[in-house]
């Protein structure tokens, strides 16, 4: 047999959904058939899924995991546009744009790294945990929820070897505070992969950046096109960010700044090139 | 007599279109962030992000808010500025598949003549789009549109500096959208797009605040159709030059509304937000739809609903 190709050109995916899954209210978990997608999905890399209702945008979903010619979506619902696709029987089609953006750099050689995730941001780093576990990194993921239901698929990552360090905003499991909270108090890491809510994310960056830790931040951000096209879903680099589009610097509180897409040249930033 | 393949071809003033689907500013970035899902080479053209005399850092975020049928949108012309845009973008364009067309956005009439002057020289860009409608800017950008000596004003200082064909975008935002329309027409417009996006406004009731970083926008998408149907019928009546039709076109029946309500051309914008090939699927399925009506091409069908401008029925001696 010939060795396969591994496309990695961005391109629109005809998937099947296999198994539809609620992890927990309104959390879904769609396994699709990608061979494709599967194969070219990088760590933190997302898809725009095509409503098969043709009436809303696309929306930007992490992929979550792939196994051989599958690959999944794990995601909250949290409007129309997410409700749709939470609908998907098994046997439906979802035509889904990707792989997208530029996700998680895994292959470092950081030995101790902390993986913190807030609620839905655990759908982007599943894959990036995997990528780390295999070459042999001891893995702590930070995980916050607002309530232990919503902590979905921790074991997973207990089982794959992480260490859990678990937070809800009610205390129903793990400690009553910020993952945040917990990731400042803990001995520090060296190196950093995160993804959750803007808030969550401009504290992680600022302890990462205040013991100059490497961290990967995973922006949340509305989108339009998801491609690039339509400069809805900027953040602010500092204009030496090697990842700054070509684009005229401005000042800004004092120093060099380009706005960079989340979707094109992100959505995984370092913390110390951002701006915001 | 047996058609062969109806002709979809088009002409906005010299501008000659393959296909009669223009991807609407800002919607489409340069074409190439959208070259891996869709085949330029089967729409007519892209209507390249406004440009600015000076560069632009564009407006805080959140810039999008996703509403019922739509979007709203707060960008605020975010573009290098014409300098850097002549020495490091036009180039991208050399070996283009489809027309380009280049859209100037400006502060001043004087703004608006200088990079029209600035890119009449350069054969990268095929025609140009005067945007004198951008709703999201805080000084003056829509006051153009909304005035329509200004509008005059405008579009006479960018034909002096160009031979290129110019396309007058025109906004929704407005009492009487001929008279705009028609000030164009007379100041040298090839064209006229119809229209821009309707300012809109959301609020998050968890914070109490604006859901844009600009605190208004602009709303495209399908809430918007029905409005800009109505504006291309209007303006199709006023005036002698040809109307590219946009607001919310998402598959063939929205996009045979404006050929019939008097377009020459479509825009497509939001709706690739929703499927990058829904422009070629119309284009495809517009041709299949005249191959059905036995009709040769596309300019068959422009303005063919025109029966003139509604009037209630009156009583006898109301002289309302």
């Amino acid at each position: 047999m010939g060795m396969a190709l591994v496309d990695l050109h961005p391109r629109v995916h005809a998937t099947k959904v296999l198994e539809r899954c609620e992890l927990a209210h309104g959390v879904t978990l769609l396994t699709l058939h990608a061979p494709q997608l599967a194969s070219a999905v990088r760590p933190g890399q997302f898809v725009m899924a095509i409503p098969p209702s043709g009436e809303s945008a696309a929306t930007a979903l992490a992929v979550y995991d792939t196994s051989g010619k599958h690959a999944s979506i794990l995601f909250f619902v949290t409007g129309k546009r997410t409700r749709e696709l939470a609908g998907l029987a098994p046997g439906a089609r979802l035509d889904v744009v990707g792989a997208l953006g530029n996700g998680f750099d895994c292959a470092g050689n950081e030995r101790d790294v902390a993986i913190v995730a807030g609620g839905v941001g655990i759908a982007s780093v599943w894959l990036c945990a995997k990528a780390l576990l295999a070459r042999g990194a001891r893995v702590r993921l930070f995980y916050g929820a607002r309530t232990a239901e919503l902590l979905v698929e921790a074991q997973r990552f207990a089982d794959a070897g992480c260490e859990l360090i678990l937070t809800t905003d009610d205390g129903t499991r793990g400690e009553r505070e910020f993952v945040t909270d917990a990731l400042r108090r803990a001995a520090p890491p060296e190196a950093i992969f995160a993804c959750g809510p803007s808030p969550m994310l401009r504290c992680v960056g600022q302890i990462a950046n205040e013991r100059e830790i490497r961290a990967q931040l995973s922006l949340e951000e509305t989108f339009g096109c998801g491609v690039g096209g339509c400069w809805g879903c900027v953040v602010a680099l500092t204009a030496r960010s090697g990842r700054a589009p070509n684009f005229p610097p401005a000042q800004r509180g004092g120093s060099d700044v380009v706005y960079a897409r989340v979707c094109k040249e992100g959505p995984v930033f370092l913390a110390d090139e951002l701006r915001w | 007599m047996v058609n062969s393949t109806p002709s979809l071809a088009t002409k906005l003033g010299k501008l000659e279109l393959a296909y009669p689907t223009l991807m609407g500013s800002g919607c489409y970035g340069s074409g190439e962030e959208f070259a891996p899902f869709a085949d330029l080479s089967k729409i007519g053209g892209i209507v390249l992000k406004s440009v600015t005399r000076l560069p632009r850092l564009g407006n805080p975020t959140p810039r999008l808010v996703h509403t019922p049928a739509g979007m709203l949108n707060a960008i605020g012309l975010q573009n290098p500025g014409i300098e850097w845009y002549l020495e490091r973008e036009l180039h991208k364009y050399k070996d283009r598949p489809c027309r380009i067309v280049g859209s100037v956005a400006g502060f001043s009439i004087d703004d608006y003549a200088y990079v029209c002057e600035r890119l009449a020289g350069r054969d990268e860009i095929e025609a140009v789009e005067l945007n004198v409608s951008c709703p999201n800017v805080a000084r003056e950008g829509e006051t153009f549109g909304c005035d329509p000596d200004l509008t005059e004003r405008v579009v006479a200082a960018a034909r002096a500096t160009t031979d290129k064909p110019l396309i007058v975008k025109l906004s929704p935002n407005v009492t009487d959208i001929t008279a705009v329309a028609r000030q164009a027409e007379r100041a040298g417009a090839d064209a006229l797009a119809v229209v821009n996006t309707v300012r809109g406004m959301a609020i998050d009731v968890e914070s109490w605040r604006p859901r844009l970083g600009n605190i208004t926008g602009g709303l495209s998408g399908p809430a918007i159709r029905p409005i800009a149907v109505l504006a291309v019928y209007e303006v199709a009546q006023a005036v002698n030059i040809p109307i590219v039709g946009q607001g919310g076109i998402e598959n063939l029946t929205d996009a045979l509304e404006f050929f019939l309500a008097g377009a020459t051309a479509i825009s497509i914008g939001t709706a690739n937000f929703t499927d990058p090939r829904i422009p070629e699927r119309i284009a495809a399925e517009l041709q299949a739809y005249l191959a059905r009506r036995n009709l040769g091409s596309i300019s068959e069908i422009v303005g063919r609903a025109n029966v003139g401008i509604s009037t209630a029925y009156q009583y006898e001696g109301d002289e309302g």
